[in-house]
């Protein structure tokens, strides 16, 4: 376990919205959704690695573009020492025969016309490998090693249960005698019994033909049964990497801890056990948070230096601040609200209302400001607020009375603004369990503006880059 | 101890498809306790979601429920179903499956709510989630101000009503009370700014807070029992353990009993009380949480236990149950125990069904299985590959050894198919 067999450097993978033809001829401009931005990991030979992150994360994106099943948007794949996605013709054959897939659904991964037999022999008939009866030959070894028996070689899929159907598929693969292997979540598909089966096939394989995995998977107890190492990923980046041991036992990134936290464990202990449950929801990877991505769910935001607040009211004012930023707060509904208090103001619907009474309006906010106020603070805020905090909250629902979105969000973040959200933390380069996280060591900002230069993606991706994990 | 809620007798529910009988659930027995959380906990096909159907009489064509009781207990209900039908009353208890239809489904919203695993499929995409939530809130309004007998009279609904609906979507049924109880409900399950959210379309909402509405839904109509059929499966693990939070809060809140579905054993250990373990259509095991988990007696609990990995430690191999799940087609069911061919202590006379012995645990610990009768004997253990012989080839080896020569020419003939 000395030399990578896989380095994937600043993997880049974007989709885009809006991005046909008529689109543009409207003029629309395509929107980005960054399924996968700016990874950088080694894969060892002969270990496994794993890939954890939620649904969304773009840890299945990650695998098939670093395969050359998408076309990546940006950075580079070394395999075995060469650019997989700068490969010449019989150079790029030669990777497929050696990089093999598993894909997640032994439904719809199966050609449902193609017997069992022809679907393992398929790669073999593609990479004219053999005499025909030297196919048939492997065709029917490979059955009966990942559990079938070699009679089913005329079967059709349907024939066969999801975890018959997955070891076919894993037969397919195997087909080429390739080295490396990505297991796109495995055994999310089947039941636990059989998903125990198909986990040990897997190890057994690997030890019996050398195999390197990178094992995709948004399960934790199977990563942490079958890694060697772990990758955690988040909204299409790498929070934390490090030695399965150490990522289940000592986390670093708050991010991790939270996702360990949250797996339900199935033993009678389970009902005492205190689970700080994560709030909110993962952000649109088309707009993500600046900074760290993970700041507006996480429990542990750093507060700007020299400010005496609380972690849940911090918390509490940014996720207020979030919703200001992203002009998230309908203030028709408040305005309404305001007006139904106040039974002598009869109002049709108050938008029109306002929008009709010119200079009227203006006086009418003023007016009734603290009202609104408070019925914002209502609204948005849960937490109760300590002195200065609250005072300074209630100024920004006040520039939103004059409907000053700006203002508002000024107001809050003169003082609030965190180093989560000013400055993009990486992995640090080097270390063996890197945490992309402020709340450790990160490099230092200058290596960080040198690679601005040097690579116009933007100032704060491009550092990922030279922070990749390499150990 | 809490009084029984719900007691399900001998339970049968069956499938006529064109591909023959398919057994979905059989002979499931199992009581619910008032303010308890039940899990039932099975793999894919092992009938549990069926059960629950069942339950709430939502089982559609071709399925039929055949056999078997749901005793509920409601002292209302009971009254109001005397004069109909006396054979479904005893005492507090009336028999669901006996009521007529109308009482059965006014049961459906303030004693039975569901809540289901999609939760993206389960609302409509076309109304706002608010209006949705104030529907069930309305119809749950109206109901109670009737007499239980009048409450599924479909209430003058004509073509000119009909004509008006269309045009206008909603108008002069949802009263203000009802708009301003859904955004309370949806405040109670954790909607941040509900005021505004409720004006949303379900597409709006991610899925965790789509659940989110579905279970504010539910409480509509305050129900005794909210039937949570693998409520979190769809959701990632992070708002698994928000969901699963909230539904222990809102238990707290209202005393409600939880029947809850689920292949996840984490999720069971998380939430219940008391266990069922479902396979092919049977509880083949049920008891306290602890009974089921620290003391299992079926094979089959102990190979769910052992197959699944455990997120704490390494741990060494996975001790996986061999095979697959089975058909549960009648014409390819045997009479035996329907785990017998994948399980590792399989005896000879596993071949007749075993009835439900009593476990060691608490009382409420029941298996199953000939072993809670007596341990297992190796000397009875089936030949093996017994099971992957043609059923007119099946010997058993003890009979055989006894049986002299003969017996042991067949042995002989056993070892040379394998």
């Amino acid at each position: 376990m000395t030399e990578p067999l896989l380095e994937v450097r600043d993997l880049e993978k974007y989709f885009f919205e809006r991005d046909t033809y008529v689109d543009r001829l409207m003029g629309a401009d395509p929107v980005s959704i960054k399924a996968v931005d700016g990874i950088s990991f080694d894969v060892y030979e002969g270990e496994t690695l794993g890939l954890v992150g939620e649904s969304g994360c773009g840890k299945s994106t990650t695998g098939e573009t670093l395969l050359g099943l998408q076309e990546p948007t940006g950075g580079t794949v070394q395999f075995d020492g060469d650019d997989v996605f700068s490969l010449s013709r019989s150079g790029r054959r030669a990777f497929r025969r050696n990089a093999q897939v598993v894909f997640q659904d032994p439904f719809s991964s199966l050609d449902p016309r193609m017997t069992v037999g022809a679907t393992v022999r398929q790669p073999l008939e593609v990479h004219d490998v053999g005499t025909r009866d030297d196919r048939r030959e492997r065709v029917d070894e490979l059955l009966e090693r990942v559990g079938l028996s070699a009679d089913q070689y005329d079967r059709y899929p349907h024939e066969f249960s999801g975890g018959q159907r997955q070891r076919i598929g894993i037969a397919r693969a195997l087909a080429l005698e390739p080295d490396f292997l990505v297991l796109d979540e495995p055994t999310s598909a089947l039941d636990v019994s059989v998903q125990a089966q198909i986990l040990n096939l897997l190890s057994d394989l690997q030890d019996e033909f050398d195999l390197t995995y990178l094992l995709i998977s948004h399960d934790l107890s199977v990563i942490r049964h079958i890694c060697d190492r772990v990758a955690v990923m988040y909204l299409g980046e790498l929070v934390e990497v490090g030695p399965v041991g150490e990522i289940f036992e000592s986390p670093k990134h708050p991010y991790t801890e939270a996702l360990l936290e949250s797996v339900p464990r199935a033993s009678t202990d389970e009902r005492d056990r205190e689970v700080e449950t994560l709030s909110g929801d993962v952000p649109s990877p088309r707009n993500p948070p600046s900074g760290c991505r993970f700041r507006t769910r996480c429990p542990q935001v750093i507060p700007p230096d020299g400010l005496a607040v609380d972690q849940p009211e911090y918390r509490q004012i940014m996720d207020v601040r979030e919703r200001i930023e992203a002009e998230d707060v309908d203030l028709d509904s408040a305005w309404e609200h305001v007006a139904e208090g106040q039974p002598s103001t009869t109002l049709g619907p108050i938008g029109k209302y306002l929008g009709g009474l010119g200079d009227g309006a203006e006086q009418y906010r003023e007016e009734h400001a603290d009202a609104f106020v408070d019925r914002l603070e209502e609204r948005l805020v849960d937490v109760d607020l300590s002195t200065p905090h609250d005072r300074r909250v209630r100024e920004a629902f006040r520039e939103l009375a004059n409907g000053d979105w700006e203002a508002a969000a000024d107001v809050l973040a003169t003082e609030y603004e965190t180093v989560c959200e000013t400055v993009q933390p990486v992995l640090q380069p080097d270390a063996d369990h890197p945490a992309a996280c402020h709340l450790y060591d990160q490099p230092p900002a200058e290596d960080r503006a040198s690679t601005d230069a040097s690579d116009g993606v933007g100032s704060i991706d491009a550092a990922d880059a030279e922070s990749a994990n390499s150990d | 101890m809490a009084r029984d809620l719900l007691r399900v007798n001998g339970l049968t529910t069956r499938f006529f498809t064109q591909e023959g009988q398919v057994n979905a659930v059989e002979d499931v027995s199992f009581d619910v306790r008032e303010g308890e959380v039940l899990g039932i906990v099975g793999e894919s096909g092992s009938g549990k979601s069926v059960t629950a159907r069942s339950l709430v009489d939502l089982i559609d064509d071709p399925g039929r429920i055949t056999d078997g009781s749901i005793e509920y207990r409601n002292a209302e209900l009971a009254e109001a179903a005397r004069d109909d039908t006396p054979d479904a009353v005893d005492g507090d208890f009336v028999d669901v499956r006996q009521l007529s239809p109308r009482h059965r489904r006014s049961l459906r919203g303030p004693d039975f709510a569901s809540i289901f695993q999609d939760p993206a499929s389960s609302l409509n995409p076309s109304l706002p989630v608010g209006e949705q939530i104030a529907e069930a809130v309305e119809v749950q309004r109206r109901a109670s101000a009737n007499p239980r007998s009048t409450r599924s009279r479909t209430q003058s609904f004509g073509l000119g009503k009909f004509l008006v609906g269309a045009a206008l979507p909603g108008h002069g049924f949802l009263s203000e009370d009802s708009k301003a109880r859904a955004i309370e409900l949806l405040e109670m399950v954790g909607i941040p700014d509900p005021a505004e959210r409720a004006e949303a379309l379900p597409h709006e909402y991610s899925g965790g807070m789509l659940q989110r509405a579905m279970i504010a839904q539910a409480l509509a109509g305050e129900p005794d029992v909210l039937i949570a059929d693998e409520p979190t499966t769809a959701l990632d693990v992070t708002i698994q353990a928000q969901i699963l939070d909230l539904l222990d809060e809102l238990q707290e809140e209202t005393g409600m009993t939880i029947l809850l579905i689920t292949h996840n054993l984490g999720v069971i250990a998380r939430m219940c009380d008391r266990v069922g373990v479902m396979y092919a259509g049977e509880i083949v095991e049920r008891g306290t949480l602890e009974d089921v988990f620290d003391d299992p007696i079926h094979p089959y609990t102990r190979g769910l236990l052992g197959s699944i990995p455990d997120v704490e430690s390494a741990g060494g191999r996975l001790q996986p149950i061999e095979g697959n799940v089975p058909s549960l087609l009648d014409h390819e069911m045997e009479d035996r125990c329907y785990f017998a061919d994948r399980c590792p202590k399989a005896m000879a006379e596993c071949l007749e069904k075993p009835p439900e012995f009593d476990g060691p645990g608490t009382e409420d610990h029941r298996a199953k299985c000939y072993l809670a009768d007596h341990p297992y004997d190796p000397e009875d253990a089936l030949p093996e590959g017994y099971f992957d012989r043609p059923p007119e080839e099946r010997t058993l080896g003890g009979e055989d050894r006894s049986g002299g020569r003969a017996a042991e020419a067949q042995v002989d003939e056993v070892g040379a198919d394998d």
